[in-house]
């Protein structure tokens, strides 16, 4: 049983751990600067608050649904957490709490209107990632606020045991989130909804509700990550978090997660992340143009979609090519078995 | 009135599928100026011989003539320039668009690059007149009745020119006052030279309208009589034919105690006051033609359709059914008619597909225990012999017979007391069929009470241990095992002869 688990997590993970050891290579060979430590512990950094995003990213995607307003969500996090606690006085673990609810708050609208509400997250979430975004420049008259809090870093960005505490958030979140998918029954109807929309309701399953979770989730996840971002930088400010949706999404679709929902493992969505981010990292250290590294972003981003979106078609043309590759081999012997073609053609 | 050369025919066509041969060396002549209706049991090859006519289909053998001439339609498009038109049972039209436009739609007539609208309303109110209604061309099909929609469906195929038109169960969702009015246009377009085929269940109807009967069974032609010359009973024979019975191993293990209670229960969704109750391991076969209710019936008990009068009551307790999830509750489940979109889950594999529905069963504490759930979902698909594979593969790639047993499995796992088959054996061989039997049986030993939905009267006169019969949301007679003949419950269904035997 263990073993059979250790296979299916294997083959789930793999693929996106082998892409992400491959970027890595390809900039340790590129750039002797890519691993000196304080690089790779920027890396790290970097990749936490992406990573961390990427989890409700992966569960609200699991859902057939999507999240674009997680960017915008960090940035109104980290303006508010900056103001209330610099100027009205709060302590940092209270205001970081109270952010997480927030967070969570404004996620339950996200899912009550694209579930209950039968707006298409993808419009309304987009919808949400404008105001959001807004009233993050509302709350400040549009100017970062610095100096956030002594208090700040020994909570969400010092050490622990000599590791950074970032890592500890990401390590323990991304067990969480496991456990969660796997090991509990709402988990598990997350993959249901998201597999087959009408099984699910017809199985009893509440989907508008399991729905509306998934974007509650996701939005407290954007709050935590837009607390770390305001602790690593002590200061708030409305242009945190641009364009952090589409590095989350990409890092769930780059780990394998289908945009068609149901399937996608948490562990592939960290690798997806790592990727991303070492691939910004890298296009940093060769002194790319930033113009240049979103084009490069969104890109990756249009492709790793694309392999979700054509995967049955792939398929379906390698093995016309094998079959005709072989017919042209040996041409007095006809094919008799099309099975091979039908068994792929059946696969999403 | 008809012309005796054949307008359209159709000689020796045969078409396959994978394992089913469709149409088997069938051969029909349509003529301008006559209704030919087309009769058969669920199956028989109906739909495929409208899809050859309507180029959905192209035949694996035989030819298709229009006015003696060979023709090959590659495509509807195809088709559609010879002039067939095909009228199904569901609508085709744009409900936010005007009753014009859907007429024209996508070829509406212009005058100077621009829309010439009053062309096109003067065209449609032609069209319309043509079937002796009025309707504004300007209302949004949206604000139409049913009947008034269908109206404006047939004005859009006939404002095209067409010659040919093929009604598939034109009058499964209309009243019976509607029903007429509609064969009142099909007489009038046959007689302003159309050449009409018509395909229903319903064998009054048929009798009603038709000019020629022609009987399709197993993909073959029974026969082609005038309607003069043949009768319901005889159509009623040819259509269930005298083929060796199939084996059905029925039980009896139905008691005493009723396990469900339904009392006059309505919806606004074509449940019209239905009464009925069943027995613990007992199995209540609904037989009826599709549109009837069945279906809908079976919605409302398992919370999809708000029921708005009446009660429901399991094991002796009244039960509310707001959703699926509180008929789960209740002990009620549903397996629907179409298994694929509405009831697998093709990301999981076996066993999580089998214990979705039940999952407080393998939770320990908050967390489920994955080890129980792989154990207690092998001794189930050992039960029901369903392929080991599935363990540990997506349940996509099981045969039809065995993506079927996981979805019984599911419900024997969540502990139903009521279980709601829906066409469980459609689409599935004849040895699955057997497979699907043995454990109907092994649920109704095991005290669940089956409510069967088949349209496959033989198999549904087999298993059940009583019949209801339904038509237009209600249930219009109840019969014991061996009490009915399929003769019988085909007129009762139909509406053919029904007083005869309901009385």
């Amino acid at each position: 049983m263990r073993e059979r688990f250790a296979d299916a997590l294997r083959s789930q993970v793999v693929g996106p751990f082998l892409i992400m050891l491959a970027v890595a290579t390809a900039m340790a060979l590129s750039t002797d600067r890519f691993l000196l430590s304080q690089n790779l512990k920027n890396v790290g950094l970097q990749v936490a608050i992406v990573a961390i995003v990427a989890i409700g990213a992966t569960i609200v995607i699991l859902t057939a649904q999507i999240d674009l307003s997680s960017g915008s969500l960090v940035a109104l996090t980290s303006v508010l957490l900056a103001d209330i606690v610099k100027n009205a006085g709060l302590s940092v673990p209270l205001a970081a709490l109270l952010m997480i609810l927030m967070g969570a708050g404004l996620g339950l609208v996200n899912g009550f209107f694209s579930s209950y509400g039968r707006i298409p997250s993808f419009i309304f979430t987009l919808g949400t990632l404008a105001i959001f975004r807004g009233l993050a420049f509302q709350q400040t008259g549009g100017t970062p606020i610095f100096s956030v809090s002594p208090q700040l870093d020994p909570i969400f960005y010092g050490e622990l045991g000599g590791l950074p505490l970032p890592f500890v958030y990401v390590v323990v979140l991304y067990a969480l989130a496991w456990a969660f998918l796997i090991y509990t029954p709402r988990g598990r109807q997350i993959y249901a909804v998201g597999g087959n929309e009408s099984a699910a309701r017809l199985s009893g399953i509440n989907v508008n509700r399991v729905r509306t979770e998934a974007f509650v989730i996701a939005g407290a996840l954007s709050a935590v990550g837009g607390i770390l971002l305001t602790a690593r930088l002590d200061s708030g400010s409305p242009n945190y978090g641009q364009g952090l949706e589409l590095m989350a999404i990409a890092s769930a679709v780059i780990g394998g997660a289908s945009l068609f929902g149901g399937q996608g493992n948490i562990f592939a969505t960290l690798f997806g992340a790592f990727t991303i981010v070492i691939v910004q990292n890298g296009l940093n250290l060769h002194a790319v143009p930033s113009a240049w590294q979103n084009i490069t972003l969104g890109a990756i981003i249009a492709v790793a979609v694309g392999v979700d979106m054509w995967r049955g078609e792939f398929a379906r043309l390698l093995v016309r090519l094998w079959r005709r590759g072989r017919a042209a081999q040996d041409e007095a012997r006809p094919t008799t078995s099309t099975s091979a073609e039908e068994h792929v053609q059946s696969r999403p | 009135m008809a012309t005796y050369r054949p307008f359209w025919e159709l000689r020796s066509v045969v078409k396959t599928f994978p394992g089913v041969r469709a149409l088997d060396g069938v051969s029909l002549a349509l003529r301008i100026g006559e209704i030919h209706a087309l009769l058969g049991e669920n199956g028989s090859g109906k739909s495929t011989l409208a899809k050859v006519l309507s180029g959905v289909h192209q035949p694996d053998a035989g030819e298709v003539f229009q006015r003696g001439e060979l023709v090959v339609l590659r495509d509807p498009h195809d088709a559609q320039t010879r002039g067939v038109a095909t009228f199904h049972q569901e609508f085709s039209l744009v409900p936010e668009l005007s009753v014009a436009e859907n007429i024209y739609l996508g070829r509406l007539p212009q005058r100077r690059g621009v829309v010439d609208w009053s062309a096109a309303r003067r065209g449609s109110v032609e069209a319309l007149a043509r079937l002796n209604v009025k309707i504004d061309p300007d209302r949004k099909v949206a604000s139409l009745s049913v009947a008034e929609q269908q109206f404006v469906e047939i004005a859009k195929a006939i404002s095209r020119d067409m010659m040919l038109l093929i009604l598939d169960e034109p009058t499964a969702a209309l009243g019976p006052a509607e029903s007429e009015r509609l064969h009142g246009v099909t007489r009038v377009l046959a007689q302003q030279g159309t050449a009409i085929l018509y395909i229903s269940h319903r064998l009054d109807e048929v009798f009603a309208v038709a000019d020629v009967v022609t009987v399709l069974k197993d993909g073959k032609l029974v026969g082609t009589n005038a309607r003069r010359e043949t009768s319901v009973r005889e159509a009623v024979r040819m259509m269930i034919g005298s083929d060796l019975e199939e084996h059905f191993d029925r039980r009896e293990n139905a008691r005493e105690r009723p396990r469900l209670e339904v009392r006059d229960v309505r919806t606004e969704n074509r449940v019209n006051g239905v009464s009925f109750a069943v027995a613990e391991g007992e199995v209540l076969g609904f037989g009826g033609i599709a549109g009837a209710g069945r279906t809908e019936i079976a919605r409302a008990l398992f919370g999809l359709d708000r029921i708005t009068e009446g009660d429901v009551l399991v094991d002796g307790r009244r039960v509310e059914l707001r959703s699926p999830g509180d008929a789960i509750e209740a002990g009620i489940a549903l397996m629907p008619e179409n298994r694929k979109a509405d009831g697998l889950f093709f990301n999981f594999e076996g066993p999580a597909n089998i214990t979705i529905a039940g999952l407080g069963a393998i939770q320990i504490g908050p967390f489920l225990s994955l080890t129980r759930e792989r154990r207690r979902a092998r001794k189930l698909m050992q039960e029901l012999r369903i392929d080991r594979r599935a363990e540990d593969r997506s349940v996509r790639f099981l045969s039809g017979g065995n993506q079927q047993k996981v979805m019984l499995a599911r419900w024997l796992f969540a502990r139903t007391r009521v279980l709601i088959l829906d066409e469980p054996t459609q689409g599935i061989d004849v040895s699955a069929k057997q497979e699907v039997y043995r454990v109907i049986n092994e649920l109704t030993a095991d005290g669940i009470a089956v409510v069967l939905i088949s349209s496959d009267f033989p198999e549904l006169l087999a298993i059940s241990d009583r019949v209801a019969v339904v038509r237009s949301g209600c249930i219009i007679h109840f019969a014991e095992y061996g009490e009915l003949s399929e003769h019988e419950l085909v007129e009762l269904a139909a509406g053919g002869g029904a007083n005869e035997v309901a009385a």
